[in-house]
């Protein structure tokens, strides 16, 4: 048996099973310090998303089911009743999930939607124009007025992270974010975590299938395939010095920019003003 | 270069607001016409249109123009409450079929699929065929009504429980557990809301079948009992069509004006699911 060291905000060793689909996660471990940026990387179907579930418990509401040892901040939350389990979501754990528009109720306006993450565990309100501001969207009490179908995907994006940050939890999951958007916003998003992360000591796991924005913000990547963590290391690490011949691929699939020989036959290159 | 768009648009508009209006002068007059729908003029029997009655006097020498109006609001009102009977049944049990699943899932489905393989109209006959010739004439307009409720939850319910199936698995439902939401909060704050369309909806399209199959029963002289006018009971005139004079035939143009009607204003057009 592995020993936990205090200072570790979640570590976990999982097993997850769907009825039609078993063993969807296979002893998958994973740990992250607290204020810590962990990237998980894996290609479609390898159980990230999966994952991202299951550390919040929420794969029996799907018909799954998850087995082995899930300590968070000294409790296994494996072993908390439902009533307590409720309670961690959200408040200490937050989630943003995979596809901005469809994760927002079409039915309710973007400041109630705020609201509600805010009720779920407290009374009153919190301060929605700051906390828009704190995600870079307008902080002005008309954007609070639309609708999820009125905003632009990157827009949406933010408006979940707003919501999963409400209650500052400890650490927050992040389901491929940044996967259906444009480079440049992607780019936002991702300062954006990074200075969460830096102003409350927000640790996060950050799910992508891409490993190079991966690699350029988060302090540690590991590695998943077919439902089996492959390798874990610090990014350094990883980019320096692959170990798994996945990882080796994955690396060798990361698109370069071209390279120009010094003697070449173009003369001249033009470049638009 | 859309010409004639436009112009099916302008007379769809241009026909909803002839026939609510139409309908509107109907309802109205209804209320302000003081003669009694069962006075019978002895010395007017089979009269035809006159000053005094402007559609003639049926073969009781009743007014058919103030039975008409009678049975336009009788018949608009009590389709309306079927409708809204038949889609509270439907949301209720579609809703806890759709919401819980198990058992009482595939139940519910196996049964609605067998009532519906059922013969609804024939079924409607033989039970009211069944009520005793001398009950009284409200008791056989409410029973009418109320069997054509029952019958009439059945595909309603379907596609409630549809519904509440697709938006207990969406993405904003499992977004909100992951914020800590109560099961009670997600019911009535996320999935709720959502259906409101879907069962307006039902209860519009519900209307004109009801008016439909009201003057179906009616022209078999099965619908509510003398002396109550509804545009199905005045029908009977029409039993020997060769012998009706023309201006018994206004029931059928009331029937066909308020069934296109309902079908071509949809109250659920401009929302947002």
């Amino acid at each position: 048996m592995k020993s936990y060291t205090i200072d570790s905000l979640l570590s976990a060793r999982i097993s997850a099973d769907y009825p039609d689909r078993p063993g969807v996660l296979r002893d998958v471990e994973l740990e992250i310090a607290p204020g810590e940026i962990v990237g998980l990387v894996g290609e479609s179907g390898s159980g990230k998303s999966t994952l991202a579930t299951a550390l919040l418990r929420l794969l029996e509401s799907r018909g799954g089911k998850t087995r082995g040892e899930l300590r968070f901040q000294g409790r296994n939350l494996l072993e908390l009743s439902n009533r307590e389990m409720r309670r961690v979501r959200g408040r200490e754990i937050g989630l943003v999930l995979q596809s901005p528009l469809s994760a927002l109720n079409p039915a309710m306006r973007i400041g109630h939607q705020i609201l509600e993450s805010w009720r779920a565990h407290r009374e009153g309100s919190p301060d929605l124009l700051q906390l828009l501001e704190m995600v870079n969207l307008p902080p002005e009490a008309a954007f609070l007025e639309r609708y999820p179908r009125q905003l632009s995907v990157g827009q949406a994006q933010r408006v979940l992270i707003a919501m999963a940050i409400v209650h500052r939890p400890a650490l927050l999951i992040a389901d491929e974010s940044t996967s259906a958007l444009d480079v440049v916003t992607q780019a936002e998003i991702l300062n954006l975590f990074s200075s969460l992360n830096r102003q409350m000591g927000m640790a996060v796991l950050y799910i992508s299938h891409d490993l190079l924005s991966v690699g350029s913000f988060c302090h540690k990547i590991s590695i998943l395939q077919h439902g089996r963590m492959v390798e874990s290391n610090s990014s350094e690490e990883i980019f320096r010095n692959p170990q798994h011949p996945y990882t080796q691929a994955l690396l060798a699939a990361i698109p370069r920019l071209p390279t120009f020989p010094r003697t070449t036959n173009c003369h001249r290159v033009a470049v638009p003003a | 270069m859309q010409y004639g768009v436009g112009l099916v648009e302008v007379m769809r508009r241009l026909a909803t607001v002839l026939a609510i209006a139409f309908m509107a002068v109907m309802l109205a007059a209804s209320f302000l016409g003081g003669s009694s729908y069962s006075a019978q003029h002895r010395e007017f029997i089979d009269a035809a249109p006159s000053f005094q009655f402007p559609l003639g006097t049926d073969d009781l020498g009743r007014d058919r123009l103030v039975r008409l109006l009678h049975a336009t609001r009788i018949s608009l009102l009590f389709a309306g409450a079927a409708s809204l009977g038949a889609t509270l049944v439907a949301a209720l049990l579609g809703g806890i079929a759709g919401y819980a699943g198990g058992w009482f899932d595939r139940i519910l489905v196996r049964v609605i699929d067998l009532l519906l393989a059922l013969p609804s109209l024939f079924l409607l006959l033989a039970t009211r065929a069944m009520m005793p010739l001398n009950a009284s004439p409200i008791s056989t307009l409410l029973v009418t009504y109320a069997l054509m409720s029952l019958m009439g939850w059945l595909s309603p319910a379907r596609v409630i429980r549809a519904g509440v199936r697709n938006s207990r698995d969406s993405e904003y439902v499992l977004q909100a557990r992951a914020e800590g939401c109560t099961e009670r909060r997600i019911l009535l704050r996320h999935i709720l809301p959502n259906l409101r369309p879907i069962m307006v909806a039902q209860f519009w399209t519900s209307i004109p079948v009801f008016i439909l199959t009201e003057a179906s029963l009616g022209f078999l002289g099965l619908s509510a009992s003398e002396p109550f006018p509804t545009w199905g009971s005045l029908m009977r005139e029409l039993q020997n069509p060769l012998l009706a004079p023309v201006e018994a035939f206004a029931p059928i143009a009331a029937i066909a004006l308020s069934v296109s009607c309902f079908k071509l204003i949809n109250p659920w057009r401009g929302s947002q699911a």
